[in-house]
């Protein structure tokens, strides 16, 4: 939405999603989803924790298989193969390959590769998939590095960095191999809160660069500054989307207003409230009245 | 009591027995390890045929005793008309076959014991999944359950004893022969005993050295 859709590459969003559906047995974790990236757009997936954004974001890399509805990455769709009857087949894994080779993944657990340095997480596929040799793998792994600040840390084992650079380290890593799109699942949500600011700052700079992004988060300061739009879920359904001034503003559905007032009543409790903390509410969003008296002075 | 003169005579024969035993039992622990990985991925797959394969695999090579299996193999081969074995190649068959199935349920815990984000965040990265295997699992793995692999290679060695059977002259049937030819029986059977000890006490030793180093090598299971 930054970035009037001017390239070649825009003739489709990045990213649609057709009446997307998921079950786990008999819950129905998701229903009816549509929505749709643009190019160089950050939206913030949000909501209550098993409101289904974490599969849903799954199902935009086919972690999890979406069995009703149909998910368009780059104009492709991932992970099915739909036949003139209907029926979906699983794609053929050099398909999902290609699919996946727009999208780059960061994880709530960082999931780096222990028994490998920072340098070896980052330079291993660029070596293995992308068929560099290892001097230059290794080079384009340290301007990964670099990216994220962490260039001095090539050397180190993820047990030797602080949760907050493992996770820098996995952002480069899925940025050494020149993704279109980010995807961020609770990027922050097991780091200790004084080292979320750096993980967030990384992800700022990625969005003003033009990066693609979706991103589930908790960080609701984070989401209403750098989100163009953001989707609140509620039992597997989007009950709210648009700018976050709208999501977030005096006419939001009671659901979203409920949950927004519960975070900062959370929050107010632990941050001095004269004070702009990293994860507080920008000043140009009010969150209902109820919300704005249990949150007065921290706009 | 001791006969030290016998005793210096049968070193040369003990020395080319201990060569027969170290070769056999470690080419059989190199090709166990070798065979057990795909086992294992059998095993672990999400397929149900694969994992009834590899489960089939183990059943058999750990549910028959070793002895047989070296039986089966030297003596039985040869009479559904497939080529003759050598006593040492037979050995080693037998023993790669036998120790691949206990080192597959060994590398399984290893393997289990991986954060599954590991092997999605290589998928999303496009690392195929025989990559995976062999740069991202089996590392782990084998740091993992590294002492009962070691625990295996010493177990495996003094399974090697039974390769006699098939006429090679191990440590165990040369020690027998020099029994049989001065009647010192006990004499020995101490030094084959002793001998199994000192080719194990290094291997045990340099286990928890490798181990010590790895832990050492800022490698944590728990991330």
């Amino acid at each position: 939405m930054s970035q009037s859709p001017t390239t070649p590459q825009a003739r489709f969003p990045a990213i649609r999603l057709d009446q997307v559906g998921k079950r786990f047995g008999d819950h129905q974790v998701l229903e009816g989803i549509d929505l749709e990236v643009a190019h160089s757009e950050v939206v913030c997936l949000i909501g209550p924790s098993g409101s289904g954004k974490s599969t849903l974001l799954r199902c935009m890399a086919f972690l999890e298989h979406y069995d009703q509805g149909e998910i368009y990455i780059e104009g492709a769709l991932i992970g099915w193969e739909i036949d003139d009857q209907g029926r979906r087949r699983r794609a053929s894994n050099r398909r999902l390959r290609q699919s996946r080779s727009n999208l780059g993944m960061v994880f709530q657990q960082f999931n780096l590769w222990p028994h490998m340095t920072a340098l070896g997480n980052v330079s291993e596929a660029l070596k293995r998939v992308k068929g560099l040799s290892r001097l230059d793998a290794e080079r384009r792994g340290r301007q990964a590095l670099e990216r994220v600040g962490l260039l001095d840390k090539a050397d180190a084992h993820p047990a030797r960095l602080s949760g907050g650079q493992q996770q820098r380290v996995a952002i480069a890593r899925a940025l050494a191999m020149e993704p279109k799109i980010m995807l961020f699942d609770e990027p922050t949500s097991a780091l200790d809160p004084e080292l979320v600011g750096e993980v967030l700052a990384v992800m700022k700079r990625l969005a003003s660069e033009g990066m693609t992004m979706v991103v589930v988060t908790h960080e609701m300061g984070f989401a209403a500054r750098m989100a163009d739009t953001l989707v609140f879920l509620d039992h597997g359904r989007i009950i709210a989307r648009g700018a976050p001034a709208q999501v977030f503003g005096e006419e939001a559905p009671p659901r979203v207003r409920q949950f927004l007032q519960d975070y900062l009543e959370r929050n107010a409790l632990l941050i001095d409230a004269n004070t702009e903390a990293p994860g507080a509410m920008p000043s140009s969003i009010s969150a209902g009245d109820g919300a704005a008296a249990a949150t007065k002075g921290m706009f | 009591m001791f006969d030290w003169t016998s005793f210096v005579h049968s070193l040369p024969l003990l020395g080319q027995a201990l060569l027969v035993t170290l070769k056999a039992s470690l080419a059989g622990n190199l090709f166990g390890f070798l065979i057990a990985i795909p086992v294992t991925a059998l095993r672990l797959s999400s397929r149900p045929l694969a994992r009834t394969l590899g489960a089939s695999y183990i059943f058999v090579f750990r549910g028959v005793p070793l002895l047989v299996q070296l039986l089966v193999i030297y003596y039985l081969l040869p009479t559904t008309g497939l080529p003759n074995l050598s006593p040492m190649t037979a050995a080693v068959l037998a023993l790669s076959l036998c120790s691949g199935a206990y080192i597959a349920e060994i590398l399984r815990g290893g393997f289990l014991a991986i954060p599954p984000g590991q092997i999605e965040a290589a998928r999303l990265l496009g690392i195929g999944a025989a990559t995976t295997l062999v740069r991202i699992e089996l590392p782990q793995a084998v740091r993992l359950t590294l002492p009962s692999l070691v625990n295996e290679l010493v177990l495996l060695i003094k399974a090697s004893a039974l390769i006699s059977v098939v006429g090679l002259a191990d440590l165990s049937r040369v020690a027998q022969n020099l029994a049989a030819s001065d009647y010192l029986f006990f004499q020995h059977y101490l030094v084959l005993a002793l001998a199994y000890c000192l080719i194990n006490l290094p291997l045990t030793f340099s286990g928890r050295l490798l181990e010590r180093h790895l832990a050492r090598s800022q490698y944590r299971a728990a991330e």
